[in-house]
């Protein structure tokens, strides 16, 4: 709502408040203050006549003006082809301020002296849309030449524009809004009341309506009305509210819905088929032609006022075009009535069509506005547009008038807020506000104002004193409430993971969980429908993910693409189902860990990465993982594993197929993807304390042939089993094919750590041990040794 | 023989050698010639025996005197040659200090999620638990039971991303608030904050992005306070921006809460005095909050005539872009490692 502070004036004092004081006290007492500036930007313009017009000699598109100025007359250059000779115009005179913050100066144009300029509206910072005139702006011809021109065209005023909250649909109307300051400032209030003279003449109309959708119409017909362009006061205002002044109906129509926040609307009378107005829904696929010129399709459920045989306004939203106000109008039906919100909502919203109107009538107007808007039109129009007005008003209202009294107890104001307010300080809310109200057994019983809708219940009130007292006097406290603050297990779970991979030198990224639908089951390792958007924001972010991998493997593209060398990242996202969302954590890796050293690093690979699920897995208890060479889409086929743990399948592995990879303009890049809920579910038990053994370990290496595609893993396995708990660890630390090793076979030299935890291993014991393996190893795996 | 001098003139011959011993195997072959079976020295106890009984003592003293004076010359020299073996092994070694080490930079937490770990603590040490809930929520959570009617105009406020007709991504993380009062039954003091994932149907620039990190604060008592909710606000403004700074509260309106209040913050930039980045106001706005509505509390199990209580919510991505002057909210979602590596 932009709010013009010459109109509030009109309503309440705003004496010894200046502008900005206004904006910083309504911020913080009433609603946000989204703008304060001048209508116009111009200032020291003076009207003036043109004398004469020559064109330049040396330029055709410039004309010489004699313009008296009122005190002397000036010779002034003007490229505006509509100059003309006799004209009042809006001249700047050197020193002079324009819009833009363009300084008037004496100057020569094409060797001719030019002392000043005549004005358009855009040059003194008006909209085109305000005005649509692409010349010089000429004034009437009673204006009075060597006056202040924004004086003469009331543009001297300042705007001071709010950002409204959608609740407070009163301070949609300059009385609102002078209700509020009033409020604010503890000043009196002055509200107009129309008075109209109708003429005695027959008025036969009737108004009828079938639908509980319009629950009051009122509506008055005019006689011989005169179109004109409204008065310059008044044009000025609309503009300063932003609505761009048609004809002197049209304006006036505007300004009262401006001035009381009840939208009206005139119908042309003579284009109604009968003297009747009837209310009624639409059918399902009616058409109707709005003032916009744009043919709506109408649902089931749409108001539509009717003259009894053609629609002529889609109800609370717009007017339709064949019953639209022109210049040929003689009479008037005017019509001030209301809408059910809700209703006004679904139809402005489904034909994407926010009017004045349908903006206020969703969010509620005063019902006892209603008559007097229609009256205060009506003054106007008999004053501005020589309108004769038909004796009585046609209506019907079936707005309950119950009074809606909301009991409140000051102990329950001081208790929410946590304020020591006095029963004097409510009471001086209450009158500031105009709310009136009785005090009875303790409590005060107020009677909300039909203008504010919004005020419902205690807690309505509450804010109401709570604003005008200014929360930011209330006591700083904290709650009273007891209790014990913590991380659940599972969160401290999550932050852990995030440490140890941070030390780890991963770095964490957040990344999108809308995604190309076509994308989502890129690399994952089970495809699924993607939950998808019933109307997504666009194709790039339609469905949501199912990995984290779907944004991280993009992380890795973007920064390659950026020159980074190693991209080491990780995202705790989710598979986004329906009806549940597990978390997911996935890693990326691209890269070695220490790029371009002068020693040898060793390169990022599949075991790199496998290093750091192991490093997580040892450093969060997580149960022990085991890796299981799987074919998964997208990803490499022989570099690729289904993670277990157990016989539970809690993510996987892999290297990026190549051919997919280079399809994003990337290489060896490397995902892992682990159901960290599952995990955490097996999470091995707190550990508790074991002595350290007193004996040594001993360690044996055993060199093995074995089939070139037998997994270690299976090896280790078949190991473990054999040994059971008298081995500590086994790990392969040399892989060998190629001189000396036959064809389709490979030597894997593993390491054997026993420990004792009773006596002194004896060597012997071990060489016992070490043939159970060996031969269990012939057995299972067809091993020898080397 | 005057076999003092003799043992002297020994010893200025072996000083004279040792001079020129360079290895260890020189100075045994200087060590046989000196000192070994055949050396003069040990030739001199066969004189013992054409002594006289009383000589003997004062002769055998001296040989042996010499003896362990040239073993003492010879030691000296192969603890010297020891010494300048390590320091030439060492001298070896030398590096260059100034050498680049290996790049071991830990990696590190989203920014995001630092300062949502950060609030999470604060909350935490005054007692509040933290409430997660899913980001896919119905209708029902999402509004309804927060006093967002289907066609309410503050539906308008959060447009929002559905998947069917009573199912959305949800546009703030308060349905935590109805999920967590629901799950407490009515009966128990609520104090819980809920960090997560949001969405808006926005188009993502500068200023706007269709996912963004909130927290949501809720705390219901019988006796939970604005003043309550005032101080809340500024331990944690204080806390996340420093000490010095102040907040403000305006009347504002979300339909979950009544009374309701936007929160500013004293702009850092320019201590309150008005400047760019606070459009002159000298205030940043940062959270929105107010007193849980009855109809929420009803909805949620709660008796509005026993328990009320407070709400509040931040954006996390504003508060990261207050805090380090960060110019473009899209800057978190990019994960351009230049830009997430740099919060440590």
């Amino acid at each position: 709502m932009k709010v013009s502070l010459s109109w509030l004036q009109e309503y309440v004092s705003l004496e010894g408040i200046t502008p900005d004081e206004l904006a910083s006290t309504l911020t913080l007492r009433s609603q946000e203050i989204e703008a304060v500036y001048p209508l116009i930007e111009a200032d020291k313009l003076l009207i003036g006549e043109v004398l004469s017009v020559k064109k330049n000699e040396k330029a055709d598109k410039l004309s010489v003006c004699d313009v008296n100025t009122g005190k002397k007359t000036l010779q002034i250059v003007c490229g505006a082809p509509n100059v003309k000779k006799g004209q009042k115009v809006v001249v700047a005179l050197p020193g002079a301020k324009l819009a833009g913050g363009l300084k008037i100066e004496k100057t020569t144009l094409r060797g001719v002296e030019s002392n000043g300029m005549i004005c358009s509206l855009t040059e003194l910072g008006l909209d085109y849309k305000y005005h649509h005139e692409d010349g010089i702006h000429v004034l009437a011809d009673t204006a009075p030449v060597g006056e202040d021109a924004i004086e003469y065209l009331a543009f001297n005023d300042t705007v001071v524009e709010l950002d409204l909250t959608p609740n407070r649909s009163d301070l949609l109307s300059m009385h609102g809004v002078a209700y509020d300051v009033a409020a604010i400032y503890d000043r009196n209030l002055k509200l107009p009341t129309p008075e109209i003279i109708t003429a005695n003449q027959d008025n036969a109309f009737t108004i009828e309506t079938q639908t509980d959708k319009c629950p009051s119409y009122y509506a008055r017909i005019l006689d011989n009305v005169t179109i004109a362009p409204s008065p310059r006061w008044l044009q000025a205002r609309l503009i300063a509210a932003g609505i761009r002044p048609i004809n002197n109906v049209v304006d006036i129509t505007n300004y009262v819905m401006l001035e009381t926040g009840q939208p009206l609307h005139a119908f042309d009378l003579d284009k109604l088929s009968a003297n009747r107005v009837l209310v009624r829904e639409a059918k399902q696929g009616e058409t109707f032609i709005t003032l916009d010129e744009d043919k709506r399709t109408l649902e089931e459920g749409d108001v539509l006022i009717t003259d009894g045989e053609k629609p002529i306004a889609l109800g609370g939203v717009m007017g339709g075009l064949d019953t639209e106000v022109g210049d040929a109008t003689v009479s008037l039906l005017l019509e001030s009535a209301t809408f059910d919100p809700r209703q006004i909502r679904r139809t402005s919203s489904r034909l994407d069509l926010r009017s004045e109107s349908s903006i206020r009538f969703e969010r509620g107007v005063d019902p006892e506005k209603t008559p007097y808007a229609l009256d205060r039109a009506c003054a106007f129009l008999a004053t501005y547009a020589k309108a004769s007005i038909r004796n009585g008003v046609r209506y019907f209202d079936h707005h309950k008038t119950e009074k809606r009294i909301i009991p409140i107890a000051l102990e329950k104001v001081n208790n929410v807020l946590g304020a020591q307010y006095t029963k004097e300080d409510i009471k001086s809310v209450f009158d500031r506000l105009n709310f009136s109200y009785e005090e009875k057994e303790g409590r005060f019983l107020v009677e909300a104002p039909s203008r504010r809708v919004d005020i419902e219940t205690y807690q309505d009130l509450i804010e109401e004193i709570g604003r005008l007292k200014d929360f930011n006097e209330l006591p700083d406290t904290l709650p009273s409430t007891v209790s014990i603050g913590s991380l659940s297990a599972y969160q401290r779970f999550k932050r852990d993971i995030r440490k140890t991979l941070s030390a780890l030198g991963l770095s964490e990224a957040i990344t999108y969980c809308l995604r190309e639908k076509e994308r989502i089951n890129d690399l994952t390792r089970e495809n699924e429908s993607p939950v998808e958007l019933s109307k997504p924001l666009s194709k790039a972010h339609h469905a949501l993910v199912l990995s984290p991998l779907t944004g991280l493997f993009d992380v890795v593209a973007y920064n390659k693409a950026r020159k980074q060398e190693s991209v080491h990242v990780f995202e705790i996202g989710k598979r986004y189902r329906k009806n549940e969302e597990p978390e997911r954590l996935g890693i990326a890796m691209h890269g070695p860990f220490h790029p371009r050293h002068w020693q040898k690093t060793p390169p990022t690979n599949f075991f790199t990465l496998k290093g750091v699920v192991e490093a997580l897995q040892k450093g969060l208890r997580l149960p022990r993982l085991s890796y299981e060479k799987a074919t998964l889409e997208n990803y490499h086929p022989h570099q690729s594993a289904v993670v277990k743990a157990g016989d539970t399948t809690v993510g996987h592995i892999g290297k990026v197929h190549p051919e997919y990879a280079e399809g994003y303009d990337v290489e060896d890049v490397y995902l892992a993807e682990l159901a960290i809920d599952k995990l955490f579910e097996m999470r091995q038990k707190a550990p508790t304390y074991r002595a350290v053994s007193k004996y040594p370990g001993i360690s044996r290496d055993l060199a093995l042939v074995v089939d070139e595609d037998l997994a270690a893993g299976e090896l280790q396995k078949t190991v473990e089993r054999t040994l059971e708990d008298k081995l500590k660890e086994s790990r392969v630390f040399d892989v060998y094919t190629g001189k000396n090793i036959e064809e389709g076979k490979k030597s894997l030299a593993i390491r054997l750590v026993f420990e004792a935890r009773e006596e002194t291993l004896q060597s012997k014991e071990i060489d016992c041990e070490i043939d159970r393996v060996i031969k269990a190893l012939k057995e299972t795996h067809n091993a020898r040794l080397r | 023989m005057d076999i003092q001098k003799r043992i002297e003139e020994l010893e200025e011959a072996l000083k004279k050698e040792l001079e020129n011993v360079k290895t260890m195997n020189d100075l045994q072959n200087v060590k046989s010639k000196f000192l070994g079976k055949k050396a003069e020295i040990s030739g001199f106890m066969k004189h013992m025996k054409d002594l006289s009984n009383d000589e003997k003592p004062a002769f055998g003293k001296k040989v042996n005197e010499g003896k362990q004076r040239l073993s003492a010359l010879i030691e000296e020299k192969r603890e010297a040659l020891r010494k300048a073996a390590i320091e030439e092994k060492l001298r070896q070694e030398t590096i260059d200090v100034t050498l680049d080490a290996p790049d071991f930079t830990p990696g590190g937490v989203h920014i995001l999620n630092r300062i949502v770990e950060e609030i999470e603590d604060i909350f935490v040490g005054m007692g509040y638990k933290i409430k997660e809930g899913p980001e896919i929520e119905t209708d029902e959570m999402n509004f309804e039971k927060l006093n967002l009617p289907k066609d309410h105009p503050a539906r308008d406020m959060q447009d929002s991303l559905y998947i069917t007709e009573e199912l959305l991504l949800r546009t703030h993380t308060s349905p935590v608030q109805v999920r967590t009062m629901l799950e407490y039954g009515g009966k128990k003091p609520v104090k819980i904050i809920c960090p997560g994932k949001v969405y808006r149907r926005d188009d993502d620039d500068a200023t706007h992005s269709h996912q963004f990190l909130q927290i949501e604060g809720l705390v219901v008592d019988k006796n939970t306070t604005m003043s309550d909710l005032k101080g809340t606000l500024n331990t944690i403004a204080k806390a996340m921006f420093g000490e010095e700074r102040e907040i403000r509260l305006r009347p504002s309106y979300f339909p979950f809460t009544e009374p309701s209040v936007e929160v500013d913050v004293t702009c850092a930039n320019c201590a309150g005095e008005g400047c760019n980045i606070c459009k002159q106001t000298g205030y940043i706005e940062i959270l929105g909050a107010g007193m849980v509505n009855d109809f929420v509390l009803k909805e949620s199990g709660y008796d509005p005539k026993i328990y009320q209580g407070f709400a509040f919510g931040l954006g996390i991505e504003r508060v990261a872009m207050l805090k380090y002057g960060i110019e473009d909210i899209r800057h978190f979602y990019t994960n351009d490692l230049r830009f997430n590596t740099q919060f440590k």
